[in-house]
């Protein structure tokens, strides 16, 4: 080939480059709602920071979540909610994850236990609750990570539990799943510290501090109560004493809630394995980004202007070939 | 300004930048007697300079390959607007109608209408930094002062979602002026309360509440959602018995609010019409100057790195087409 017109060629490629239109390309992306458990067992202090000093729950959940953010591609979207009582509390719906970073930064270093507006919670019809907010036309597209230790205050009555199936009224492929619940705490118990209204630690939640045993509604089988007296004592009149001051992971009733909501489960320990629970095929969303792809004639330009250069190189070798 | 290379892997490819040193441009031609052609300082400036044309291209195009891109920047610029803190009651009444109904099929909550009209607000003004605070029993911080609009929108959002709880007005306020701490005071500076309800303030709460709104000089908004037949912030009451926080909590905020040395204006909203209205005049009047930031997105300077190499082979293709020919 004529080595001017290689040149005129590399300097074609390179005009096409710098007018090239971009073109819609699909890449994955994310679509999530943190909802955060903000009742006091998330307070127990069961995980380890990176010194080995004990911190809450909570700020292990806050921690992780600001990593995982982290590691999610741009375009994603993360919105985030307390959860309390029953319900839950949206702060925000899902904002893109690489332009937003900082607000959502700070909105999770506030997270409070102290932003409970009720003290009490039930996690099974809290989920039923907020699964049913996913309704909502600004929620449609997202995934719900809940993050839980599963404790309940006070226990409650298996009998008056949420039915999932209400929720879904079409039909959904098995694979399909509505998020994710992410077990936080440790499988030991441990106590709950005690905290006064402005935030100072007081003790920690003593065996009189709170019930231990449902007494709402009726009992499912009034044989196995003790002292059970029908309209007096439908909950038996010995006092039960157990462990419900002290706090632990409620592993398989959150993996049981988990299969009857159809969430994934995942325990959380370390960021990363937190961060791969997220970024499964189950929850990712193909999603129309505009692409440049004015490199591939950038690229072409560059191949011709070095074999433009190269031709001298290659005649020389070529004569010495000859010469032999 | 920072620059930086998005994708700087195409780095690798610099060494051919040596190739126009090693080669050259031009066509061999065997000359009879090199002594002919003297080496003048003049050919050996134009040789540099064709050489170092050749590098240029080379090094333009593997820098735009990189994709060479100015960082975001945030300038400093001034307008017309307002510091605005949202302070949203979320509590579970917010779900009902104007009229204090759960809302049928085409009916919607106050919620839902506050939701839209404030969102529109929210597009009207493009210069505010708007923050915003929800409250039901506590208050809960949601998005910090910012110009992000869509993290604004999706704040009130939030707005449209299931209740909670019962309407503590002076903890959703405390936390609203707490956002001014650090900001430095530039245009006005505005809370909007947006509930449907009000509260007794104990004496703690109205100390602290009067003391922030006068240090950090905020104007205050409210809009107040009057469920039909409630209680309206003008309401008298029938009896000197009744005259108390406990039976009229919403006449005894009002005074509470008028007391303090601060411009205030209180909107008594029964319908999507009247918030309407009173969102219009708010935009009236908070126009004062204001120094606000504007982020520079990211910009790629790939093109011009590709026009700069073009540039040099332009200059090349006349130089080469200057070149003497062989005489075939």
């Amino acid at each position: 080939m004529n080595r001017l017109n290689l040149l005129i060629g590399s300097a074609c490629l390179l005009l096409i480059s710098i007018f090239i239109p971009t073109i819609k390309m699909a890449s994955t992306s994310y679509d999530f709602v943190f909802i955060v458990d903000i009742t006091r067992s998330m307070n127990t202090q069961d995980y380890t920071d990176n010194n080995g000093g004990a911190i809450s729950r909570l700020d292990k959940v806050k921690q992780d979540m600001i990593s995982a953010i982290q590691t999610l591609p741009c375009g994603s979207r993360v919105g985030l909610g307390l959860f309390t009582e029953r319900s839950s509390a949206l702060l925000f719906s899902p904002i893109e994850v690489c332009s937003n970073y900082s607000i959502l930064e700070d909105s999770i270093q506030h997270i409070d236990w102290r932003m409970a507006w009720v003290a009490d919670s039930n996690i099974g019809r809290g989920l039923y609750n907020i699964l049913k907010q996913l309704k909502k036309d600004f929620l449609l597209s997202s995934k719900l990570v809940f993050f839980t230790d599963g404790h309940e205050s006070p226990p409650v009555n298996a009998r008056y539990q949420a039915d999932f199936a209400d929720l879904t009224t079409e039909k959904l492929p098995a694979s399909w799943r509505a998020g994710l619940i992410v077990g936080v705490g440790n499988k030991a118990l441990s106590r709950i510290p005690k905290y006064d209204q402005d935030g100072h630690q007081t003790g920690f939640y003593q065996v009189d501090d709170v019930p231990h045993a449902s007494s709402f509604g009726l009992p499912e089988d009034p044989s196995k109560i003790k002292g059970y007296i029908p309209r007096n004592g439908p909950w038996g009149t010995e006092k039960i004493v157990g462990t419900e001051h002290m706090s632990s992971l409620r592993e398989e009733y959150l993996m049981n809630l988990a299969k009857a909501a159809s969430l994934n489960y995942h325990r959380l320990t370390d960021k990363q394995l937190f961060s791969e629970a997220l970024q499964t095929p189950a929850f990712t969303q193909s999603q129309q980004r505009d692409t440049s792809i004015s490199w591939l004639p950038a690229c072409l330009a560059l191949l011709l202007l070095s074999y433009f250069y190269l031709i001298p190189i290659i005649g020389r070798i070529t004569m010495l070939n000859k010469d032999n | 300004m920072g620059l930086y290379l998005n994708s700087p892997w195409y780095l690798l490819l610099l060494p051919l930048i040596l190739l126009p040193f090693i080669t050259t441009a031009f066509e061999k031609r065997p000359t009879a007697w090199t002594a002919l052609i003297p080496l003048n300082s003049l050919s050996i400036w134009l040789q540099r300079l064709i050489r170092f044309l050749g590098c240029l291209a080379f090094l333009a195009i593997i820098i735009g390959l990189a994709d060479l891109s100015i960082r975001y920047r945030t300038i400093s610029k001034t307008g017309n607007g307002a510091h605005i803190v949202f302070v949203l009651d979320r509590s579970a009444s917010m779900n009902e109608t104007f009229g204090g109904r759960s809302p049928s099929k085409d009916e919607q909550s106050k919620a839902h209408a506050a939701r839209g009209l404030l969102s529109r607000f929210v597009d009207k003004r493009p210069h505010d930094l708007f923050a915003v605070v929800g409250f039901s029993t506590q208050p809960f911080y949601t998005i910090p002062l910012t110009e992000s609009k869509p993290a604004i929108q999706a704040a009130i959002n939030s707005l449209d979602t299931q209740g909670l709880a019962f309407t503590n007005v002076a903890k959703g306020l405390a936390m609203g002026l707490s956002y001014f701490k650090d900001q430095a005071h530039t245009g006005s500076r505005v809370v909007i309360l947006v509930s449907d309800g009000a509260a007794t303030l104990d004496h703690r709460a109205q100390k602290t509440l009067r003391d922030w709104f006068e240090r950090y000089q905020v104007s205050l908004y409210w809009f107040f959602l009057r469920t039909e037949n409630g209680l309206s912030i003008s309401s008298t009451p029938d009896s000197s018995t009744d005259d108390n926080p406990r039976v009229m909590p919403e006449r005894y905020l009002d005074k509470f609010f008028t007391s303090l040395k601060i411009p205030y204006q209180s909107y008594e909203i029964d319908t999507s019409d009247s918030l309407q209205a009173a969102i219009e005049q708010v935009d009236k009047l908070e126009n004062s100057p204001l120094q606000y930031q504007q982020k520079t997105p990211n910009y790629s300077l790939a093109n011009y790195c590709y026009l700069l190499a073009f540039l040099a082979l332009l200059l090349l293709i006349l130089v080469k087409l200057f070149e003497a020919k062989h005489d075939d």
